[in-house]
């Protein structure tokens, strides 16, 4: 079938994002071309913008739309601890409970040789420039509980010990509002395992 | 243990089909290449969510369809279960209760499934990496822990083998993440190698008291676990700790030059001995088939022990193939405690009174006919 070769270059467009098939692509496209001219420019300039005008944080290194992001600017925060995460979506899921008051450090990945991902990849540089300041009394490390995080969270608190700064590893286990007897076996486990003193 | 319904569709050679099996006994009969096995396969994977033939999902899909499903009502001592596994090219679904389980860990185990076919002589006959599936296929049924170490270290050491490979270019820098991911194989190799020592042990009683009445108490069976890591002395978590970081000191350079993982819980091995021989180098065909069926029937005893229920035993073509007295042993062993499902191309070499206890199925081209 003949495909106009702007439409077929917008199938390929959508098709580099995650999750979406060749068949979904095709639905966005055509869906695109139905759409009010106006509203198809502020989707384009809402996609360059993104891309264009984010950068990242000369401090934590999370995204954000000026030199220092919202966190790091902000005088309330706690700055005698740096929470390290994986990726600017966990600063997200952190800020959402409202729990939190400490800056964060946004390492962008893992550890990973399979991927080609080393120490030098990640922003781990920066991070250990930051604890040179002596107001850092605290790193939480909250790096994914996968083989890579955990690897990344060891190979930092190897690092970061010279500096004798106080290092913890978030807790993983048991979801809350989870009934204990639906949990797996295994996450009853590591919850076990990471049980503390009440 | 009991599979109570069975629904397949288009799964293998199999367009649909539905099977009632409230009974203990059931007997699938027909020429090759119907599609026997298949339904075999099909409690198989059900169990165990994968197939003992192959590694890649998408073949177990019928030629020509987006996807093949299993689904069953199980029942057990600990209630009942709705068990549902959805296969596509893309990758597999579990469902348990109609809630999708993340991961495998947390689904195995809720119907477990011994299963003999000729091919498992291997387990004796063959390279020590049947008998390390042989391993992790059947303590995986009875210990999810174990399951998600055995992921973890498999991981883990894909990790580390294209570390090793980097690091013979350029080393200084990652020298230190290589330490990290050695705490990481001590960690995970330890607790790997004490659950399948633990495992062993287990098997070996169970197999032991079989295998002396299969034959008559002329042979005692023996089985030894051989770790790639010097473990001699070693006996506790502590001791093997010690010896493999001890170990990977040592082959560092080695491993280094040749840019990958030289010891570990992967290149461990089983040893079976009838009477101190080597049954892997010196036993006759007929001796390794009876430690084959030791091991199997110790398999049952085991995960009646560790799980307080019978699995469900799964009979490739085997019947036909035993001997008398294994074939005796075999039927006795299983006589109404463990549902068995049971192929053979005729119904020639099956004795009588199986065949009258059963429930026979003629198999023809992916369909199934129950006998009157
Ligand atoms: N993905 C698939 N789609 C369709 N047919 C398949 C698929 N995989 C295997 N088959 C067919 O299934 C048949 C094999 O079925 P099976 O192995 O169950 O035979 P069997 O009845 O056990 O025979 P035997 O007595 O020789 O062991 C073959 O004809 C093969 O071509
Ligand atoms: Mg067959
Ligand atoms: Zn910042």
């Amino acid at each position: 079938m003949y495909i106009p070769d702007p439409i077929s270059k917008l199938i390929d467009g959508f098709m580099r994002l995650p999750g979406i098939g060749p068949k979904t692509a095709q639905r966005l496209s055509f869906y695109v071309l139905s759409m009010e001219e106006e509203d198809v420019m502020e989707l384009a300039k809402a996609l360059v913008r993104a891309k264009r005008d984010l950068q990242r944080c000369e401090e934590c290194s999370n995204i954000t739309d000026q030199k220092r992001c919202r966190v790091c600017g902000d005088k309330g925060r706690d700055r005698s601890v740096i929470c390290v995460v994986q990726d600017p979506r966990d600063v997200i899921a952190m800020e959402r409970t409202k729990e939190y008051h400490g800056l964060y450090h946004v390492l962008h990945g893992a550890i990973s040789p399979m991927e080609g991902i080393g120490p030098d990849e990640l922003s781990i540089p920066d991070l250990l420039k930051r604890l040179e300041d002596e107001t850092v009394q605290e790193l939480i490390l909250a790096t994914n509980p996968n083989i890579e995080g955990e690897a990344t969270a060891m190979y930092l608190q190897r690092l970061i010990k010279p500096f004798g700064i106080k290092v913890t590893r978030i807790a993983h286990g048991l979801p809350v509002g989870g009934d204990l007897e639906y949990a797996d076996e295994v996450t009853l486990t590591k919850a076990m395992e990471g049980r503390r003193e009440l | 243990m009991q599979v109570e319904e069975l629904e397949l569709s288009q799964f293998r050679n199999i367009d649909r089909l539905a099977l009632n099996c409230p009974e203990s006994l059931h007997l699938f009969v027909g020429p090759n290449a119907q599609g026997k096995t298949n339904i075999l396969e099909s409690l198989y994977v059900l169990a165990l969510g994968k197939s003992h033939r192959t590694r890649k999902d998408k073949e177990l899909i019928r030629w020509g369809a987006d996807a093949a499903q299993i689904k069953a009502r199980v029942s057990g001592e600990f209630g009942n279960h709705r068990l549902d596994i959805r296969l596509t090219p893309r990758g597999k679904k579990v469902v348990k209760n109609g809630l999708e389980q993340r991961r495998l860990s947390s689904y195995i185990g809720t119907l477990t499934a011994v299963l003999f076919a000729p091919e498992d002589l291997t387990i004796v006959k063959g390279s020590p990496q049947v008998r390390r599936r042989f391993i992790d296929m059947e303590l995986g049924q009875v210990s999810p822990s174990y399951i998600h170490d055995l992921t973890r270290y498999n991981q883990l050491l894909l990790q580390r083998n294209q570390l090793l490979k980097d690091m013979g270019n350029r080393r200084e820098r990652i020298n230190a993440f290589l330490d990290v991911l050695d705490e990481q194989m001590i960690d995970l190799s330890t607790s790997l190698w004490k659950k399948r020592v633990t495992f062993i042990k287990q098997l070996t009683q169970w197999a032991q008291d079989i295998h002396t009445s299969i034959t008559q108490a002329k042979e005692t069976l023996t089985i030894d676990y051989q770790s790639a890591v010097p473990t001699q002395g070693v006996t506790d978590e502590a001791g093997y700790r010690m010896a493999i970081e001890k170990e990977l000191l040592r082959l560092r350079e080695q491993e280094l030059r040749r840019g990958t993982t030289l010891t570990g819980p992967h290149r461990d091995d089983l040893r079976l001995f009838a009477n101190d021989v080597d049954i892997h180098t010196f036993g006759s065909q007929g001796q390794q088939r009876t430690a084959a069926l030791s091991l199997k029937l110790a398999e049952i005893e085991l995960i009646h022990q560790e799980t307080g229920t019978y699995p469900i035993l799964l009979l490739d073509d085997v019947l036909s193939e035993l001997d008398d007295s294994r074939k005796t042993h075999l039927l006795e062993a299983i006589r109404g405690k463990v549902q068995t499902f049971v192929t053979a191309t005729g119904l020639e070499g099956i004795d009588q009174e199986t065949c009258d206890r059963a429930r026979i199925y003629r198999v023809q081209q992916g369909s199934i006919t129950e006998q009157g």
